[in-house]
């Protein structure tokens, strides 16, 4: 089956001056680093009226979807993290930290607009091997909905083996930081185009989490989590994904193991470094960052930071990841230059920079085109709320589940 | 039945007849005194004083004494909250054992013998849910105090006048309500099984299971005569075959459109369910509804249990929760048919700040109802389709939701 992935793995080796480097390490220059263009856009709601339009002009700006997607298996890693029962407060949880329905929809709809013949929404839900539909039901939504956005619209739990055979290995072409390859569902081989929907947010342990964070979820829990199977990969997925977090132990046997043990044992070096081997492993073609409504302060309501429900009114999207990242990064009014020490960064290491160090993209904004709007014009300003934020003392936890 | 006491277990260590005093103005009305001779004068002045004393081992025409679990999370060795496989918090909660001995014997009053554990320390908070629940399912907690409050109460010391009186203000409210016991259970599926015999691990662990996956039932014994009115699912758990009349009913309620899910079933010809991880059941048409079977029987009632609120589906959930921690609810109809009441039940050490619950019917007003207040402000009713979704406050660990319809 032709695959873009490997196609544009092939370009990155032709295209890169020391593709030999690769196996041993990141070593390709910053301006090596690809970019392309990434269109955004103000958008104040989910109403299908506004929504719609401004998607579609969005991927116009971005020379359409049809050379991307027609006659195409289109795989969609939407963001549903932490538990259906944890929620801001009152509020329904796609205002705060889920990927939007409708802009889930609206994806699909376009997609399949533009000639997709199939599109699988996956996720990999918190600790459970049942159907995404029952996940999303539990949250208060309504699956039918998204899957009656488009013809052939289906789902599938990648949280452990799911409806494939066996799970598909998934090299990291330039050798990764932390794994050289992973076992995933198989449902990211078995498609032609990727597409990361994520929510914009700030990440306790990364810092921010954008369309390549929302790839950590890739990994299924029956081997990278908590719970996973010594030896093989355990029949249902159990606990979260604390053994990437902490590398206190390694994935099942079966598959492929950390490259150096002897690593820090950090999340915050762990996290971003795995992000970037699993985009490497399943390159992203469509990056699309949804901060219409969102959080400040953290991923998810268990955070224990002043967490605040906002509405920036923001769409992203690019075809590479780290510079649909980077855009997101200057949306947010931090500087996706940023490294360790400086915001969003102060704990961990940039994902981003990363990202770029491995050849993934550029997240310098001079090498990115931004099309549909200016960045100075539509900035919502994370940062300053996080400052503001951290000046003050932290909040007494609740019991929010 | 309704139930019509609130019955407390005597601490032996309480001698002294003066120590009834505790009792005055409360609603216990109902003493279990061991028979020994230190005891006497508490039996005499008890009895006098128009309580109902009754021995702790004795059987009692008229009261299903049922033994129970304390109440709450179950914490692991470590301190932390014991889990399920699936990693919910594991709560131990009486209320599936009410259910089906007023199931079973429905002309019973149920008290629930649950005492804490010897060596205990036990919370205000603890007692409270103790004793809510066991009377949210329509039985009563032997109210059973641990031995240094049982002491402390005894000295006359202050501190332990907090749970005390936090105990006898729960108790009092469900005395208030012992009406809400002739409300109606509702439920999305209904479990047929005779729970005895062969069946009775895995048709009682069931309920257990059912109920903290948070599927709403009513249990159907196999002996009683019962209708499935708004159940989407029969759940036959039994290894043994239905007799011919409950067969038939059973095939009328597949054929009307209902689902029947068995580990047990006659083999069916049908397909595979094509979903994993329900791909170890068959799924064979009848009528307008379909049987669901295991491909090979199932002797463990966690999978078969976690299995059936999918192959149910969450869609039909009755209550959910957000925000909420460990939780029960326990859902009954009216028996006027004009509303329905809701019990909530939050096992965390305290009750949830800013919790959210969606309850399927439709709705046009809600009350809240706690221990401390009988009508919590600031409760807020959004209208969804065919379900209302209620916005609690700061509350405490037990909420009755009274609905209007």
């Amino acid at each position: 089956m032709p695959c873009h992935r490997q196609t544009r793995r092939e370009w990155l080796w032709k295209t890169s001056a020391a593709a030999g480097a690769w196996l041993a390490g990141p070593t390709l220059t910053r301006a090596a680093a690809p970019s392309g263009p990434v269109a955004v856009a103000r958008c104040r709601t989910y109403d299908s009226a506004e929504l719609l339009p401004t998607m579609q002009k969005m991927f116009d700006q971005l020379g359409g979807l049809g050379r991307l997607v027609a006659g195409k298996t289109v795989a969609i890693k939407i963001n549903l993290t932490g538990s259906p029962t944890y929620r801001l407060a009152y509020l329904p949880l796609e205002d705060t930290h889920y990927t939007h329905p409708h802009v889930i929809a609206a994806a699909a709809h376009l997609l399949a607009k533009a000639g997709a013949r199939r599109i699988r929404l996956l996720e990999s839900p918190w600790s459970t091997a049942d159907p995404v539909e029952e996940y999303l039901l539990q949250a208060n939504w309504e699956p039918r909905d998204l899957l009656g956005a488009a013809p052939n619209v289906e789902f599938e739990n990648t949280n452990w083996l799911g409806q494939g055979k066996k799970y598909a290995r998934m090299p990291v072409p330039f050798g990764g930081y932390i794994f050289p390859a992973f076992d995933l569902n198989h449902s990211y081989a078995d498609c032609d185009v990727f597409v990361s929907i994520a929510k914009m947010k700030e990440h306790a342990t990364a810092g921010v989490t954008l369309s390549m964070k929302n790839c950590f979820g890739l990994t299924p829990c029956t081997i990278y989590g908590t719970g996973a199977g010594v030896d093989e990969p355990s029949d249902v997925p159990r606990g979260g994904r604390g053994l990437v977090h902490a590398g206190d132990r390694q994935p099942s046997k079966s598959a492929p193991q950390e490259k150096d043990p002897t690593t820090p044992r950090e999340d915050t070096y762990r996290v971003p470094r795995t992000v970037v081997d699993l985009n490497a492993a399943r390159p992203v073609h469509l990056a699309i960052v949804e901060g219409i409504k969102t959080m400040t302060g953290g991923e998810g309501p268990w955070v224990n930071e002043d967490l605040k429900a906002v509405a920036p009114g923001l769409l992203v999207a690019g075809l590479n990841p780290v510079n649909t990242d980077a855009v997101s990064m200057a949306l947010m009014n931090f500087d996706p230059m940023a490294d360790r020490g400086t915001p969003p960064f102060e704990r961990c290491d940039s994902t981003l920079k990363l990202a770029e160090d491995a050849g993934l993209g550029t997240r310098d904004l001079r090498r990115i085109e931004v099309t549909g709007g200016s960045v100075a014009e539509l900035r919502f300003d994370f940062a300053g709320m996080r400052q503001s934020r951290r000046s003050a003392p932290r909040p007494r936890p609740g019991i929010r589940g | 039945m309704a139930v019509s006491s609130t019955p407390m277990r005597w601490p032996n260590a309480w001698a002294d007849p003066a120590a009834l005093d505790l009792l005055r103005g409360t609603a216990i009305d109902c003493l279990l005194i061991d028979n020994s001779d230190e005891l006497v004068g508490v039996r005499e002045r008890a009895q006098k004083a128009g309580l109902r004393v009754l021995h702790p081992d004795a059987p009692t025409e008229g009261i299903e004494i049922v033994k129970g679990a304390w109440p709450g999370v179950k914490m692991s060795r470590n301190g932390g909250a014991e889990a399920g496989p699936t990693g919910v918090p594991w709560v131990d909660s009486n209320g599936w054992n009410i259910l089906l001995a007023r199931a079973l014997r429905p002309e019973h009053e149920v008290w629930v013998d649950a005492p804490p554990d010897a060596g205990a320390f036990i919370t205000a908070d603890s007692y409270r849910i103790a004793f809510a629940d066991s009377a949210a399912y329509g039985g009563r907690w032997i109210i059973s105090l641990d031995k240094s409050l049982a002491a402390a109460l005894a000295a006359g010391k202050t501190e332990a006048q907090g749970p005390w009186q936090r105990l006898m203000q729960t108790a009092a409210f469900f005395g208030a309500h012992k009406g809400w016991a002739d409300y109606a259970a509702a439920g999305v599926a209904g479990v047929i099984s005779d729970f005895s015999g062969d069946n009775e691990f895995f048709s009682r662990e069931l309920l257990n299971l059912l109920a903290r996956a948070g599927l709403h039932y009513r249990i159907l014994p196999k002996q009683n005569r019962w209708g499935t009115d708004g159940l989407r699912a029969l759940l036959y758990v039994d290894a043994d075959g239905p007799a011919p009349a409950l067969r038939e009913q059973i095939d009328d309620f597949v054929n009307a459109g209902g689902m029947l899910i068995s580990p047990f079933w006659p083999k069916v010809v049908g397909g595979a369910l094509p979903l994993a991880p329900l791909d170890k059941y068959s799924v064979s048409s009848a009528g307008k509804g379909k049987i669901v079977t295991c491909k090979t029987p199932t002797d463990d009632p966690y999978v078969f249990a976690n299995d059936a609120v999918v192959l149910v589906s969450h869609r039909y959930d009755m209550v959910r929760f957000w925000n909420s921690g460990a939780t029960a609810s326990f859902y009954t109809l009216a028996p006027d048919h004009r509303g329905a009441l809701v019990h909530l039940l939050f096992y965390s050490y305290r009750g949830p700040d800013a919790a959210s619950v969606r309850i399927a019917g439709r709705y046009r007003a809600v009350r809240a109802a706690t221990v401390e207040n009988a009508d919590v402000a600031g409760v807020q009713l959004e209208p969804q389709r065919d379900a209302v979704e209620i916005h609690l406050p700061q509350v405490s660990q037990y909420v009755a939701l009274e609905l209007e319809a």
